[in-house]
């Protein structure tokens, strides 16, 4: 007989401790205890059965290891947490008794806690840290709009401004934007660092408010855990890429409202230290820069030059960025000496196969409408390499005004004004510069080349704009025009709705009814005889003969299409008496989740079909 | 008595300087003293009369009466020095008023009378109230003496005489009681231990409890708001003089040496730049960057990153394709679903240009709602299953390859709108018998379906069977406690005749030893004819219907299962020794069906959950099948005597494999409502079993020989055409022998003949 095993003292009822439990445990209070799940990672876990690992009871909890309950209590961020407890009594007992001078040294040695450690643990190498970005960008970009309140604090929106900035810059400078998309939540990015994809949401420039249904704390937690996490992640990036980490800031620019151009990028002074570092860096990211590598970057780059024919582009203009890419290609010595310092580093290898979309904007010079946004202007057109400026009323530091002879684009979103009072230079200039919508500029990106301006000008009703990051795989794609099937079908339908109308019509009049009939005849008949007698039939009834075997064929067509999946699906339902229960349900899980998304597609496509045969008739009227 | 009250006055002239004196004790005396008169008015009153000695008690009570009593004894003697007296207390009372402390009477120097000296005269000593009253003795002269000492005997202590002074009688409770109803002051008195008796409390005592219930100072005297006495502030009350007289310690004013070395050290470390005196704040609460990642990754693996959210599709666009908006119903629905229920956060919308476009009021709480998915919400690593969903239904061969089966109906003959409990078909594959619940069997060919002969009984035809035999013929119908024997028409002479005589032989056999309770009619082999039974089988009266019958193999014996639930249910009989028995004395359950195995002597009995198998050689159980089913409703074995397939009421169809296990092979469930009837081709890897929901499902069941194959199961068809009527559709269906054909029998009245 082995050993008696006593009840709860392994395996489900021992892995898993429930909130109460690791609460008591950890003796912090639920708030510090949130605040410590939050920064080191931690959440409820889901137990195979909850019965078990609940000791028997089925009351609803959430479940966490017990392992991960027992690290946290040797976390130093729940120490400094007790210590902040006790310096708060003692505050609040120094207030009370009116010892100022106490007080105030008491929070001059408030204990603080530090999180450096907590992010090196989450994320052990670097990848991991840039992977999981996405969340914390997103809400520094959010908190960087909010209004600071008695809850938010002055500083820290200025920081989380600060750290968007840096962002920002970064990715303007390394030219990483991939995809843009404007939506109604807000302005959707993707950038491509060190090999990852990282989207970030960014809202639109409006004033929020924090809603009442909100727990600040917890996104303030967590806002704290994100500007730590962004400000190693941007010392790394500025860092390898050979830049001054933080980025100096110019104050009077700042003030007067220069956004992002208020930061400058300093050049680190000794570049060999960086390079150094950055050598390191490959191997650390686990990837080696062989030659064939190199090769089949080179070999790419000029496949993307090549197979990218820009018909909008002017010729000369194209042919002068080809060359410019190829002889960088051939001699990297004597191109631009920051590319070539950058050159055997991984991370410049991987981005210069997108070289020639990221720098799409190159040749091209922007003016900013007054009622565009600047932010989000200023920073597509500027990390794909394009020049911009921008009224005074949008902020300072632009680098050149709107008389610039140079500019070619004008980003303008305000219906067209017929201005009879201009004069012929401003006449002249307005014919030179091309004027777009906004959207063009993010399609142009999202579609990797120079797009037709034709259908984006100035007061044109824009055509739809699609997101770039597509949809499941069986969605309904818009862009796929309605096939020839597809109309003939339409057609079917449009003929059958008729037919129907006329049957409805036909029961007043009864002469028509034979030939009706004759062709359901034919729509029945099946085999060759009972075709012929159809067709005597029709003949009768005075039917010609064109439409009848158009009618025999749509009818035959529509009996067969109903009729062989049926077949199949028979057998098939047949079969699936011989499976098991639990493929059963398995199977009706997935063709249930399958049926679902083909009802939205054909909702989809309906629609689709709806709206262009309404167009269809407001052009014939 | 004048001269008492005379006293009295003196008396309360004396008390007057003594109630302003500072001594507390004389107080409540004083004060006590003119309330107990008052009190006592009425004993006063009789006590006025002269009677005074009757109530010793009273003067016990207070040392002042006592006082008077003395004084009233003393009176005769004392009467010329009363004079004297109350002008010394006069003198007393000037002296008195001088020194208020002077508590012992002052010496008189007077002449004396015999010596002519001076001499130093003292007034008698006056058992006043002011004088010890611990002289004053006590009505038991016991002595000051704890009570509790006897509490244990008959006496409360000696006398002076050293004689047991006895306990005073006290009344019983009665008495008590009495008293406490006769005496109106009686709650107000407490048991004196020292005096033995019960003893009204006083005026003061009283006035104490009082004050004590009313959580006042017991004292009445007791003023808490007197006047402060400074005794040592205020001018002129300073204390010139040390409290203490040692001199001032050296500590006091040479500076010590060891905070010197204290701050010295801390004043090194300063110096020497080991403590920051006042550290710049800005730097430390700034947030230092630096590399976090120079140093080599740990082993251990990074934790799994969160999810992302979903990526935008083009929905969520500014500006999407038209088709995307949604309409009024679809915006509506939207709209009136609960948030969590969404398939969507969002709706989409169309905006002409960017610069329209508001601002995305639900912003901050999707951020919100992603960070509450991050720290609160379980996740589990789930494996996306990427298979197409066809692939999990199972590969089975075409029922197009496995011909010949049943696929439609060719000929539906009609019972007139009764329900046709059961059908069966002649062994040669020819003829059809049905019968229905009016007691009408008819027979019927095959293949036209033409009804040749019918029969009517009384009672509802529960079941039919034909013999298995081919050398005679005939069948089997159970109405209403009978069973008749029925010879069909037009039969060749010579297996006429072999049929009869079989039926009703000319030399009945023995009669067993045993007699049963069933009897055995038969018609002679001259009279009968294929109009009326020739053989008439009467079960026990009230067994009732029997429900099932079922044929051995060599057609000899016959089981009945009736439809009645007490013992007596199952009979199996003998044609050859026109004999009936049962084979169970007594059984677990009620007995649903039974069966003859094909090749042993088997024999399965199904009860309402499980189906036993017995070795009616042997007469012993081999097995106790448990299919699962709450309820069977049908059975049939293969042809092969090694499978057994089991229908129940709750849809399930279980498939035995005898050999394997005692639990079911495969589990079917397929049809809508309770199985009917289930049945095995006899030739043919058929079977097939029909349902309440009016349809009958074919299968190909092919067995292998081998014991590592598993028998093969396709479904083939489902045969649809009987209604169903009250519930209940297809009642029993019937292979054809060697032909794939089936026969059914409905509810609704129709026998169907399914041909391939």
């Amino acid at each position: 007989m082995g050993r008696l095993r006593q009840k709860g003292k392994a395996g489900a009822a021992k892995a898993y401790v429930t909130r109460s439990s690791a609460v008591k445990k950890l003796q912090c209070s639920l708030a510090d205890f949130r605040r410590l799940c939050i920064l080191k990672g931690i959440f409820p876990r889901e137990p195979r059965s909850r019965k078990r690992a609940n000791k028997g009871s089925s009351a609803p909890t959430s479940f966490y290891y017990a392992k991960d309950i027992a690290y946290l209590a040797h976390e130093p961020v729940l120490k400094k947490l007790r210590e902040h407890k006790a310096f708060a009594k003692k505050l609040a007992r120094a207030l009370g008794r009116g010892e100022w001078s106490s007080a105030k040294s008491l929070e001059e040695n408030k204990p603080v806690y530090r999180l450096d450690h907590i992010i090196k643990e989450r994320y052990p190498t670097f990848v991991d840290a840039v992977r999981d970005i996405d969340d914390g960008l997103c809400m520094i970009f959010l908190f960087a709009s909010l209004p600071s309140n008695d809850k938010i604090a002055p500083s820290l929106v200025e920081n989380c401004s600060r750290l968007a900035a840096e962002w920002q810059l970064y990715i303007m400078h390394t030219h990483a934007l991939r995809k843009i998309f404007l939506s109604i939540k807000g302005v959707y990015y993707q950038a491509e660092v060190f090999d990852q994809t990282v989207t970030w949401l960014v809202p639109y420039q409006f004033t929020q408010n924090i809603p009442t249904d909100v727990d600040v704390r917890v996104m303030l937690t967590f806002l704290e855990l994100y500007q730590t996490l962004l400000g190693f992640v941007f010392f790394k990036l500025y860092t390898d890429a050979g830049l001054v980490y933080p980025p100096p800031l110019d104050t009077k620019k700042d003030e007067a409202g220069a956004g992002v151009g208020a930061f400058s990028l300093q050049e680190v002074k000794h570049v060999q230290p960086s390079t150094a570092a950055k050598s390191k860096e490959v191997e650390v990211d686990g990837k080696r820069v062989s030659s064939k590598d190199v090769r089949q970057t080179i070999k790419t780059i000029a496949a993307s030059a090549s197979g990218d024919p820009d018909v909008d582009m002017p010729p000369s203009e194209f042919n002068m960025a080809n060359e410019e890419e190829e002889e960088f290609v051939a001699h990297p010595s004597t191109a631009n000496p920051e590319e070539a310092a950058s050159l055997p580093t991984l991370k410049t290898l991987s981005a210069l196969p997108q070289s020639s979309s990221s720098k799409l904007f190159s040749p091209y010079t922007f003016w900013l409408s007054r009622e565009t946004s600047r932010p989000i202007f200023e920073f597509i057109v500027r990390s794909f390499g394009g020049r911009l400026g921008w009224p005074a009323s949008s902020g300072s530091g632009s680098p050149f005004d709107e008389s610039d002879e140079s500019i070619t684009h004008v980003i303008i979103d305000r219906p067209v004004v017929e201005k009879p009072d201009q004069t012929e230079e401003e006449r002249e200039r307005r014919r030179r510069r091309k004027h777009v919508q906004p959207q063009w500029v993010v399609d142009c990106i999202n579609a990797g080349k120079i797009l037709l301006e034709d259908l984006y000008t100035q007061g044109k009703t824009l055509p739809p704009h699609l997101s770039p990051f597509g949809d499941r795989a069986d969605a309904y794609d818009p862009t796929a025009g309605l096939t020839a099937e597809d109309i003939g079908m339409y057609e079917d339908e449009d003929v059958a709705n008729e037919e129907e109308e006329q049957m409805e019509d036909s029961d007043e009049e009864e002469e028509v009814r034979p030939a009706q009939s004759a062709l359901k005849a034919a729509a029945a008949a099946e085999d060759a005889a009972a075709l012929r007698a159809a067709e005597l039939e029709a003949e009768a009834a005075g039917v010609d003969y064109g439409t009848f075997e158009k009618e025999a064929k749509k009818a035959q067509t529509k009996s067969k299409k109903i009729e062989v999946p049926a077949e199949g699906s028979g057998e098939q339902d047949m079969n699936k008496m011989m499976m098991s229960n639990k493929q059963r349900k398995l199977y009706e899980r997935m063709k249930y989740g399958e049926k679902k998304r083909t009802a939205e597609r054909q909702n989809l496509e309906h629609k689709k079909k709806a709206i262009e045969k309404e167009k269809k008739r407001r052009t014939k009227s | 008595m004048a001269a008492t009250d005379a006293k009295k006055q003196t008396k309360k002239r004396k008390a007057a300087p003594e109630d302003e004196s500072p001594l507390p004790s004389a107080i409540p005396q004083n004060v006590g003293l003119e309330m107990l008169s008052d009190d006592e008015g009425t004993d006063g009153e009789d006590g006025s009369d002269g009677e005074v000695d009757e109530f010793p008690e009273i003067d016990v009570r207070s040392d002042t009466e006592d006082e008077d009593e003395v004084d009233e004894e003393g009176e005769d003697s004392d009467e010329d020095e009363e004079e004297q007296e109350e002008e010394d207390d006069e003198d007393e009372s000037e002296e008195d008023t001088d020194d208020d402390l002077h508590i012992f009477p002052r010496a008189r120097t007077i002449v004396s009378n015999i010596t002519g000296q001076p001499k130093r005269v003292y007034p008698p000593i006056e058992p006043d109230y002011d004088s010890d009253s611990s002289t004053e003795d006590s009505p038991n002269r016991v002595g000051n003496i704890p009570m509790h000492w006897y509490d244990d005997l008959p006496h409360v202590g000696y006398d002076i005489n050293g004689k047991k002074v006895l306990r005073p009688a006290r009344g019983d409770e009665l008495d008590k009681f009495l008293e406490t109803v006769e005496d109106p002051s009686s709650w107000t008195t407490a048991f004196d231990k020292k005096a033995q008796m019960d003893k009204p409390l006083t005026p003061q005592e009283l006035d104490i409890i009082r004050r004590l219930q009313e959580n006042e100072i017991p004292d009445a005297q007791y003023n808490p708001y007197e006047p402060t006495v400074e005794w040592f502030t205020g001018k002129g009350k300073e204390e010139v003089m040390p409290l203490s007289a040692a001199p001032e310690p050296k500590r006091r004013w040479v500076p010590s040496k060891w905070e010197k070395q204290k701050v010295m050290k801390i004043v090194r470390a300063i110096r020497q730049g080991r403590i920051l005196p006042s550290k710049p704040k800005t730097a430390s609460t700034q947030l230092q960057f630096y590399s976090v990642w120079n140093e080599e990754p740990s082993n251990q693996p990074a934790p799994l990153p969160a999810p992302k959210p979903r990526l935008p599709t083009h929905a969520e666009s500014y500006n999407p394709p038209e088709e995307y908006l949604p309409t009024e119903e679809e915006r509506k629905q939207w709209e009136e679903t609960d948030k969590e229920d969404r398939e969507r956060d969002f709706l989409p919308q169309k905006y002409s240009a960017l610069r329209l476009v508001p601002a995305y009021s639900q912003f901050i709480q999707e951020r919100f709602s992603r960070q509450l998915d991050l720290y609160l919400a379980p996740r589990i690593q789930r494996v996306k299953l990427r298979i197409d969903p066809d692939s999990l239904i199972p590969k089975l061969p075409s029922p197009n390859s496995l011909r010949p089966f049943p696929v439609y109906r060719a000929l539906q003959a009609a019972h007139e709108g009764h329900r046709v409990r059961s059908a069966s078909v002649s062994p040669d594959g020819a003829w059809v018998v049905s019968g229905d619940e009016s007691g009408v069997v008819r027979l019927w060919e095959v293949i036209v379906g033409k009804e040749v002969k019918r029969w009517t009984f009384k009672g509802k035809v529960g079941a039919v069977e034909w013999c298995p035999r081919t050398d005679v013929n005939f069948f089997v119908v159970g109405v209403e406690e009978h069973l008749h024997f029925l010879i069909p028409p037009n039969l060749s002479a010579a297996t006429l005749t072999a049929t009869q005589s079989l039926l009703s032989p000319a030399t009945l056999p023995p009669q067993p030893a045993t007699p049963s309770p069933i009897k055995w009619v038969s018609v002679s082999a001259a009279a009968s004819s294929s109009d009326a039974p020739i053989l008439t089988v009467n079960l026990p009266s009230s067994s009732g219907l029997p429900k099932q019958l079922v044929w051995h193999r060599k057609g000899d014996y016959l089981a009945t299962v009736s439809s009645n639930e007490t013992q007596g249910g199952v009979w199996m009989h003998q044609l050859s020794r026109r004999h009936s028995q049962a084979p169970f004395k007594k059984i677990k359950g009620s007995v649903q069906l039974v069966l003859f195995h094909p090749s042993k002597p088997h024999f399965f009995v199904a009860t309402q959950r499980y189906v036993r198998l017995y070795n009616l050689a042997e007469q012993k159980l081999l097995k106790t099948l448990s299919p699962g089913i709450r309820w069977i409703s049908s059975m049939d074995v293969h042809p092969s005597g090694d499978h057994l397939i089991v229908g129940g009421y709750d849809r399930k169809l279980c498939w035995f494999d005898l050999e394997l296990s005692d639990k079911p092979y495969k589990i079917l469930r397929y049809h809508s409502r309770a199985l009917r009837s289930v049945h095995f081709h006899p030739t043919f890897p058929l079977f097939a079993s029909s349902s309440d929901d009016g349809s009958i499902q074919i299968f190909h069941a092919r067995v292998y020989n081998d014991l590592m194959t598993n028998p093969l199961i396709v479904p083939l068809k489902i045969l649809r055409g009987h209604q169903v009527k009250d519930g209940l559709g297809v009642l029993a269906v019937r292979w054809v022998l060697r032909q794939p054909w089936l026969v059914s029998a409905g509810a609704d009245g129709a026998v169907a003949v399914w041909c391939s």
